[in-house]
């Protein structure tokens, strides 16, 4: 694993309990999850359509789109409930000094 | 105990029962009867993304048939017309006999057709299903000006997709606005400029009075006299429940098959789900039919499981939506009932909501914005509907202050 492949989206305290951040890099959009037991990432837009679930509703371990409410479990990546059917992509997170970095690629 | 269960009409509601029929029931014969020559698909994109060719129809199957395979669910293409409850049976054209101990019916709903008085009435389209979705894709790619008879979901849905796929569109209308009086009017008008925006026509208050043909363009004539020339002709008018199968049966009938919470009709070991279904919906005391995605797949689901004996009461808060252009409009509980209306935001942008409540709880709410903008707020309503919750009015009206505030935990 080389380090480079970290990158940081923000400070801890950017995202409340139970939310979470959009965070785009390069050509790509991810989002940012706090939950209760620490922070999670995943691509940013559903698999059902090009909508940005960053505008969706966190809900214990899921991110509900806001288009059509699929579900899609947040550590997974799973898809839960139709209309959404192909999983998210999830990507691993650390923390350090208070900074979240995500590791993409 | 082995059963025989049949599932009429291969629709969303009857998938979703019967995979969950065979979720708690591992031995039943369970058969899925279906009219139209295809696996249980979505209709949703039929009028959106598989008419500007995003979705093929592929893309539309909830499963494939190695699921129903592995499940051991069988399902059969044929038409059923005739229904005998006092002896469990259903019989086809070709004279095929089915028997049942446990009956699902799910035959979802059928177009309402305009009456036309001359030979014209295979000239106009309707979209119901994939095979007209596919007709209609085809002959419009020739096809330059395009009226759309009714202001409906689906009517606009359309209207939507031929002028993204750079077509001239009529929408024609008999009432004062879109989308029928139980959306409010500020929404239906935001959805109207959207739509005058993109180029297409609106024209609302008009009757058709008559429509006739010249060298193969259409010519409607509108109660105002005016006349509208087009190319071709799709009429959105409504749809009605496919009942005339049960028509002389002593099944209940009510604007659909009458329902109870645990979605049995008034005869034993027949069950009704999905748009078919005028059910009792225990929450709201009332009674109601609906016709969206969401219903469809729980509806069935309920149904499943009361089919497999897990006796399980149906609570969903109604929910629908429908996309138009850069639009994503949705609906929750029910807006028809309420003393106090309350609005949340008041541009397309940043979306705009309407809250009907009573007794200071809200009954339902509707909005409109640019994708992804009400969603969230919308199915945080859903929760404080469910939770039959008494609202902070301050903070509903204020796009400012989050919902999630109103959720007691
Ligand atoms: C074009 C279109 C767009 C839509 N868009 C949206 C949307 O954006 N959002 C939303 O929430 N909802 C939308 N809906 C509504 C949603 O798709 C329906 O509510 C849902 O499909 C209903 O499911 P159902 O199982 O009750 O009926 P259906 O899915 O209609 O299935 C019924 C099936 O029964 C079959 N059948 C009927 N009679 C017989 C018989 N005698 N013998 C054998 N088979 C029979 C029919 O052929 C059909 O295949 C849309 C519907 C349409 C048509
Ligand atoms: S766009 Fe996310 S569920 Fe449809």
């Amino acid at each position: 694993m080389s380090e480079e492949n970290w990158i940081e989206v923000g400070s801890t305290d950017s995202i409340e309990e139970e939310d979470l951040i959009r965070f785009d890099h390069q050509d790509k959009t991810f989002c940012v999850y706090r939950l209760t037991d620490g922070f999670y990432a995943t691509d940013g837009i559903c698999t059902h359509e090009a909508v940005h679930l960053e505008d969706g509703l966190v809900m214990d371990d899921e991110i509900e789109c806001p288009m059509h409410q699929g579900i899609f479990n947040i550590k997974s990546g799973e898809a839960l409930s139709p209309p959404a059917c192909e999983d998210l992509k999830t990507y691993p997170v650390k923390v350090d000094n208070d900074k979240i970095f995500i590791k993409i690629g | 105990m082995k059963n025989n269960i049949i599932i009429l009409g291969g629709g969303q509601a009857g998938i979703y029962a019967a995979r969950e029929i065979r979720q708690n029931d591992s031995k039943s014969n369970i058969k899925i009867l279906g009219e139209e020559n295809l696996l249980p698909y979505e209709r949703p994109p039929l009028s959106k993304d598989y008419l500007l060719d995003k979705k093929n129809e592929e893309d539309l199957y909830f499963h494939s048939s190695d699921v129903l395979k592995n499940e051991n669910i069988e399902f059969e293409n044929i038409s059923i017309n005739k229904v005998d409850f006092e002896n469990k049976k259903l019989s086809a054209k070709n004279y095929n006999v089915y028997s049942y101990d446990s009956l699902l019916i799910s035959t979802g709903s059928e177009n309402k057709k305009l009456s036309l008085d001359n030979n014209l009435m295979n000239d106009v389209y309707y979209l119901r299903n994939l095979e007209e979705a596919k007709k209609i894709k085809e002959i419009v790619s020739n096809k330059n000006k395009i009226t759309i008879i009714g202001g409906g979901f689906i009517g606009l849905e359309i209207a939507s997709s031929l002028s993204q796929l750079q077509k001239k569109v009529i929408v024609i209308e008999i009432g004062n606005q879109l989308m029928g009086r139980i959306i409010p009017k500020k929404i239906a008008d935001l959805v109207q400029n959207t739509h005058i925006e993109h180029g297409n026509e609106i024209i609302l208050n008009k009757q058709i009075e008559k429509i006739t043909k010249k060298n193969g363009i259409y010519e409607i004539l509108l109660n105002d006299n005016s006349l509208i020339e087009t190319d071709f002709i799709i009429a959105g008018i409504g749809s009605t429940p496919a009942v005339k199968l049960f028509e002389n049966t002593n099944l209940k009938l009510d604007n659909g098959i009458v329902t109870n919470q645990f979605c049995e009709t008034s005869i034993k070991d027949v069950y009704a789900a999905g748009d078919i279904s005028n059910f009792y919906h225990p929450l709201y005391e009332r009674s109601m039919r609906l016709e969206s995605y969401q219903h469809a797949q729980n509806h069935g689901i309920c149904a499943g499981k009361n089919i497999a004996g897990i006796k399980t009461e149906y609570t969903s808060i109604p929910w629908m939506w429908s996309d138009q252009f850069n639009l994503n409009l949705q609906l929750t509980g029910i807006c028809d009932d309420y003393d106090e209306i309350i609005e949340r935001g008041n541009d397309i942008n940043n979306g705009v909501i309407y809250f009907f409540l009573k007794n200071n709880k809200i009954r339902g709410a509707c909005g409109v914005g640019i994708v992804g903008k009400i969603g969230r707020d919308i199915r945080i309503t859903s929760k404080l509907i469910e939770k039959n919750t008494i609202v902070d009015k301050q903070i509903l009206s204020d796009q400012n202050q989050k919902l999630n505030k109103l959720i007691q935990r």
